[in-house]
Order: structure tokens, then C-alpha cells, then sequence
């Protein structure tokens, strides 16, 4: 009894140790504040890395059918995608699939003059051309949203700016607009961009572009023309959030695009939307596999990863950066955890240098050298325990209201602490989970026990007659 | 007066005691095989200049230092072939000390102070269901010998002779059967250590409790029933018989 007694009545009275729980609920405090923050700005980053990518995406190289060609030869030939889509849809936890097609094209905005007079970078570009069906995208993806999020015409920093605003009715994206300049001819086929490729080309609303492809003819062959040529016209933007889709990607009408690569492809893809992904992608991806395997459509789960990929999989090497890079700050910043522990060290060392006669007397007394160890360590904990229990409860709270916390302090000292333009977030982000706090708390507790654990073991060592000798 | 001739054993006894310290790469023998013991309820006085032995004979009959060869006998157990908890133990229940400077722990109160043995000797829950009993035991003594007003007071705000009727009641509270006192009255004037000293004999008397005495003074040892003198880390005389006052 006496060890919880005394350690709790050494505690009180000698107010050096306050200075240790200060030093455990300062660093406590900082590590579930700065690592929240910093989880809030990595699942912000996250969520923008995502952009429109559907849950799923499921690429057949089975789903084809054999064709004879002229020339006597085999060829398979993509099969129609509703059976494909209907047994995707049979799986109770998929809400709903859409066909895509998905090509590459090079995006020659300003016609023939520019590519023959201007340096590469800025006469064409590389864009991914991406046909949808408009009411079974808007089922599955973000499309229909990234068509109604804010748009502002002024652009970024070193951008031009743009009149392409979003587009008129989001339930019917690719209607036609006005046609500005040429009057005669066909019409150019309707395209929503992406807000960044309109800021970086200047692009204006109803502004006619130009797109090329190399194509095929349904025998194989590379076009007689090497390439298909087609006029577009810019009918609205998008923003999915995520910078490298905002810049490469062309929405348009499928049929439009199998128009234009001449019918020789309908769908390249197909996207899935489930119930609740985060909590049964692994169960739905290892089940539908199999079931898409059964009924051919894809080859053995696991073999050909191309053929069913989750968004992640395309943001791999990213996503793992992101956690790579959560994971080295929290050890890092762990070291203020360890700091905090030299300082429980050097406070208990003296205490129990100052407490020797106290540690003879409880030794003459009849308490066992085991006794006086767990006295001192008992300190230390109290110490870890309320220092971090405070500093948890003060770093969540700061955690939660930290954008107030900064407008209040920016609006005090008169300068922006936190430039919301610069991260494109219009608060400071920050996530606090439970888990993250409680290993904190945890490695705070170790860290002191670690450290008070050598002063403790010196006391226990002592030698009562020579600790009572002294006066 | 030793064990073998007695059915029950001694409170304290020791057989062969030598105790040697190293000094640089020699040895110092202080102790040259002591041989003694105490009575039951007696109340022995152990005498002798500085540096005869005394203080690191009281250490190893008081189980804080072991000797270097013989045996403690604690109530006719070997004191050092028991694991340390029992001997910790044996020095709680069975011990009481005395010192010349009180050793009061500055954080407790007088009352805690005096309750320190069985906060040590009990488990929280045990120690919490008896602590009422404790207390109730600590204050009656603590009333006794004239400190009702100073129950709350931390050593600090004490006398040197409250301090040591404090450390008097801390060494009675598990009533062992053996006190050994260090100099009780040294660091104390006359009459505060006459005041002492008397609680001490009264207690011991009262109680039954075989109480072995370490002093310099004569007028302390002329209270005793037995005298040892101890010289050159040996016990050369052995009064038998009570001085007379």
C-alpha cells in the first residue's frame, strides 16, 4: 500500500515532477495535434487522388469473340458489355456498373497554324478521351458531381484564364452549344474538359478543338489516313478534384466516340459502384472475380491484375507514399516522446538521490528493495498517466477546433498563419482517430516507464546502511 | 543464555558474528565474532567508544546488514537463510526501530508517519479495511505520550523531541517483540530526552517487549538490566547484574 500512498503523496509535494508531466503533456499534446492535422491533410489528399476513378474497374482480355478476317485470319473482337454488366450487377453489394471507352488522343486546340508554328508544349497535348453512357456514369462514378462543383474563372497562378464554366443542364452534359466562328460543315462533336486543361489552353465556352488518333479499321489495319481527325466542340468543365484527371481527361457521349474511332470499339471498361466500399472491396473483388471467371468473362482471379483493379490499385504508388510518409512522421515526432522521458529520467534521478534516507527508512521499516522500485516507477507513471491523459484531451480538443484556433490567432497577430488558397482546402484539415490517440498515450506511458525504470532500479539498489547514515 | 539452554528461543541472538569491510584491496575486519543475546522483555544496554563496533553490530542484529560469517537469529529463525521479502518482513513485524535521528519520512504527517509499518506490511484493499484500526492504535499512543495537537504536523513542524515520540509510536505499532533503539536521547537537550526516554522505558515495560538500547550515556544505561560493553569489535564485559541508581 505504502508505494501507491507515497508515490501519489512524492508527487504532490515535490512540484520538480510537475515539470516532468508538463514535458509528457506538452509532447502528448503536440504529437495527437501536428499527426491529426497531418492525417486530415493526407485524407484530404487522398480523397482529391481519387478523383472520378469509380470504386472499380474491370478491363476484360477474354471478353472477346473470335472474327474471321478477309485475309482467312482469327481476331477477337470485343463482345457486347450488357451480359458483362448485368452479372456484375448480380452481386448483392454492387450498386451499379457503366460501361466506359477509353481512348488516347493528342488535343490540338487552336487547329493546324499552332502545331506548325509553336514549340510542342504549346501546340498539342496528350488527353484520355473517355466515352460514357450520361445516367449510368452518374450511377457509378462522380461524374455528375465533378459537373456541378464550383467553378471559378479566375484561374491558378500562372494559368490563362477561362470561359469554360460548367455545363448548362448536368442531366443532359453534352448538349450542343452555339456555335462560334465556322457556320458551315459538321458540327463539332460535344466534349466536357477539365478544369485545368481549359486554364492551361485559355479555353473558351463553345470553342472548337481538334482531336487525333491513330484508329483501326475492323480488320486491324491502321487507317488509311494514319490517323482520324475530328472537330470537338467544348460544351463544359469538370473538376474532379484530383489535378492529373483535371487536365488529362475529355468526357464525352460513348457513341460519339465510337464514332469516332470509327466504330471499330464500343467499351473498353466497365466501372462498378458498391454498397460501401472501404468496408467490402476485398470481399466483393475476391467474389466477383471468381463469378466473372465462372461465367468467362475473366481470366483466373489473380492472374491478369490489369483486368480488375480498384481505384487504389491505379493511385498505388501514390497512396503508399501518403502512408509511407504518415508513418516516418509519426516516428519521428515520436523522439518528443523520448525527450519528454530524459526528463522524467533526470527528475526522478534526483528525487531519488535527495530520497535516499527515505529509501533507508522504508527499507529499516521492512519495505523490500522490490517495494521501493515500484515506488519510484509508480511515480514515473502517474506522471505518463496524467500528463498524457491531459495532453490527449487538450490535443483532440485542439484538433477539432484547429481552424479556429488559427483564424482566431491570425486575426490577433495580423498575419495568415494558414494560407487556405495555396492547398486548395477552404479549412484546415485535420482527422483524429481513436486508435492514433491511444498509441500515443501508449508510447508515452512506455517511454516514461523505459526511462523512470533506471533511477527506480538505482533506488532499490541503495544500501540501507549507508542510506541512513547520512543526516 | 543462549537458545540451546532455553526451550523458547530468544527474541535476538547472534552466533559468530564477524563483519569485515573492504578497504582498498585489504580487508577490515570491525566485528571479530560476537556472540549475544536478548531475553525476552529484557531490557539490555549496549555500550562502548566510537568505533567499537556498535553501530555495525545494531545494523546486522536489526537486519539491515549481513554479516560477513554467523548467524542472526530472529526468534530462533536464521534471519539470512530467508528469501529477502521474508526478511523484509521479519524486520516489519517483528523489529522496531529507534534512531538517534528520528528518520521520519518529511512528506507524511505524524499520524502517517506512525502508521508507515502497516502501510508497508499490507496489500491496498487489506490496508484500506484496517487502516480505521491503525490510525485509532497510532493516535491512542500518539495522545499518550502528548501529542494530541500534533497529529496533522509534518516532522518538519515538530520538535526533535515530538519527532522521536512520533518514531517511538511508529516502532510500537505492530507491537514486535523487539525494539532496538540508536542513541534515542543523543540529538536531544536533557530534559526532552529524560521526557523521551521515559515514554521508551514505560512503553517497553508495559508492553513486555525486549528492547536492546545503543548508547554512550551512562545515566541511559544505568536504566538497563544487563549492560554489554563492547570494545574492538567484541563484547568484553557483560554486566548480569542492574547497576543500581
Amino acid at each position: 500500500m505504502f508505494r501507491t500512498f507515497l508515490s501519489f503523496r512524492y508527487l504532490r509535494a515535490r512540484k520538480t515532477n510537475w515539470i516532468g508531466m508538463a514535458g509528457i503533456f506538452v509532447a502528448v499534446a503536440a504529437l495527437v495535434l501536428i499527426l491529426s492535422i497531418m492525417a486530415g491533410f493526407l485524407a484530404e489528399h487522398r480523397r482529391t487522388l481519387r478523383g472520378n476513378l469509380a470504386d472499380f474497374v474491370i478491363q476484360p482480355s477474354k471478353m472477346m469473340q473470335a472474327v474471321r478476317l478477309p485475309n482467312g485470319d482469327l481476331v477477337d473482337v470485343n463482345q457486347d458489355v450488357q451480359e458483362l454488366i448485368e452479372a456484375i450487377e448480380a452481386h448483392p453489394k454492387v450498386i451499379s456498373a457503366a460501361p466506359q471507352l477509353q481512348w488516347y488522343g493528342l488535343f490540338v486546340p487552336d487547329g493546324a497554324e499552332s502545331a506548325l508554328t509553336r514549340p510542342m508544349q504549346d501546340a498539342i497535348q496528350l488527353v484520355e478521351m473517355i466515352g460514357v453512357d450520361v445516367e449510368d456514369e452518374a450511377a457509378t462514378s462522380d461524374f455528375a458531381e465533378s459537373l456541378v462543383r464550383e467553378f471559378s474563372p479566375k484561374p491558378p497562378s500562372g494559368r490563362k484564364e477561362s470561359s469554360v464554366a460548367r455545363v448548362l443542364d448536368p442531366s443532359d452534359p453534352f448538349a450542343p452549344l452555339e456555335r462560334e466562328g465556322r457556320r458551315t460543315g459538321r458540327p463539332g462533336r460535344p466534349i466536357i474538359v477539365g478544369e485545368q486543361l481549359a486554364y492551361l489552353w485559355g479555353l473558351r465556352d463553345g470553342q472548337e478543338v481538334s482531336v487525333v488518333t491513330a484508329t483501326f479499321d475492323k480488320y486491324g489495319e491502321l487507317n488509311d489516313e494514319q490517323a482520324a481527325n475530328s472537330r470537338f466542340q467544348i460544351v463544359g468543365s469538370f473538376r474532379s478534384k484530383d489535378n492529373e484527371m483535371d487536365q488529362r481527361r475529355i468526357y464525352m457521349d460513348r457513341r460519339e466516340l465510337n464514332d469516332f474511332l470509327r466504330q471499330t470499339r464500343s467499351w473498353t471498361s466497365v466501372i462498378v459502384k458498391l454498397e460501401n466500399y472501404e468496408r467490402d472491396k476485398e470481399q466483393v473483388r475476391e467474389e466477383l472475380w471468381a463469378d466473372l471467371n465462372a461465367k468467362g468473362f475473366l481470366g483466373e482471379p489473380g492472374s491478369n491484375p490489369s483486368e480488375f483493379r480498384t481505384w487504389e490499385d491505379f493511385r498505388a504508388t501514390l497512396l503508399a507514399a501518403i502512408e509511407n510518409e504518415k508513418s516516418l512522421m509519426g516516428i519521428m515526432l515520436s523522439l518528443v516522446l523520448v525527450v519528454a522521458g530524459f526528463t522524467v529520467f533526470a527528475l526522478l534521478s534526483m528525487m531519488v538521490t535527495e530520497k535516499r534516507r527515505d529509501i533507508g527508512i522504508l527499507t529499516a521499516l521492512g519495505a523490500t528493495s522490490r517495494g521501493v522500485m515500484v515506488l519510484f516507477l509508480l511515480i514515473g507513471m502517474w506522471e505518463a498517466l496524467i500528463g498524457s491523459a491531459l495532453g490527449a484531451f487538450v490535443g483532440v480538443l485542439g484538433a477539432f477546433k484547429i481552424d479556429a484556433i488559427e483564424r482566431w490567432l491570425s486575426s490577433t497577430f495580423g498575419f495568415q498563419i494558414f494560407n487556405r488558397d495555396i492547398y486548395l482546402f477552404d479549412h484546415i484539415p485535420s482527422e483524429v482517430t481513436p486508435y492514433g490517440v491511444g498509441l500515443i498515450v501508449l508510447g508515452a506511458v512506455v517511454s516514461t516507464l523505459v526511462f523512470a525504470a533506471i533511477p527506480a532500479w538505482r533506488a532499490s539498489r541503495l544500501d540501507p546502511v549507508d542510506a541512513l547514515r547520512h543526516e | 543464555m543462549s537458545s540451546e539452554l532455553s526451550s523458547v528461543p530468544m527474541p535476538l541472538e547472534c552466533t559468530g558474528v564477524r563483519r569485515s569491510f573492504p578497504v582498498g584491496d585489504r580487508k577490515l575486519e570491525v566485528l571479530h565474532g560476537v556472540q549475544m543475546a536478548l531475553a525476552p522483555g529484557e531490557r539490555l544496554a549496549l555500550m562502548g567508544t566510537s568505533g567499537a563496533g556498535k553501530t555495525t553490530l545494531l545494523n546486522i542484529l536489526g537486519l539491515l546488514d549481513r554479516p560477513t560469517e554467523g548467524k542472526v537469529l530472529v526468534e530462533g529463525v536464521d534471519a539470512w537463510s530467508l528469501s529477502p521479502a521474508k526478511r523484509a518482513e521479519l524486520r516489519n513485524r517483528r523489529i522496531g526501530f529507534v534512531f538517534q535521528f528520528y528518520h521520519l519520512l518529511p512528506e507524511l504527517s505524524a499520524l502517517e508517519n506512525a502508521i508507515l509499518p502497516a502501510m508497508i506490511l499490507f496489500k491496498g484493499s487489506e490496508f484500506r479495511r484496517r487502516r480505521s484500526e491503525f490510525e485509532t492504535k497510532a493516535r491512542d499512543m500518539l495522545v499518550r505520550f502528548g501529542l494530541q495537537d500534533r497529529l496533522g504536523h509534518r516532522p518538519g513542524q515538530l520538535s526533535g523531541g515530538e519527532q522521536q515520540r512520533v518514531a517511538i509510536a511508529r516502532a510500537l505499532l505492530l507491537d514486535p517483540p523487539i525494539l532496538i533503539a540508536d542513541e534515542p536521547t543523543g540529538n536531544l537537550d536533557r530534559g526532552t530526552g529524560e521526557t523521551v526516554l521515559e515514554i521508551l522505558l514505560d512503553e517497553q515495560k508495559e508492553r513486555g517487549v525486549s528492547l536492546l538500547l545503543v548508547t554512550h550515556d551512562e545515566r541511559l544505561a544505568k536504566r538497563c538490566e544487563r549492560v554489554l560493553y563492547m570494545e574492538d569489535g567484541l563484547i568484553q564485559a557483560d554486566s548480569s547484574a542492574p547497576i543500581p541508581t
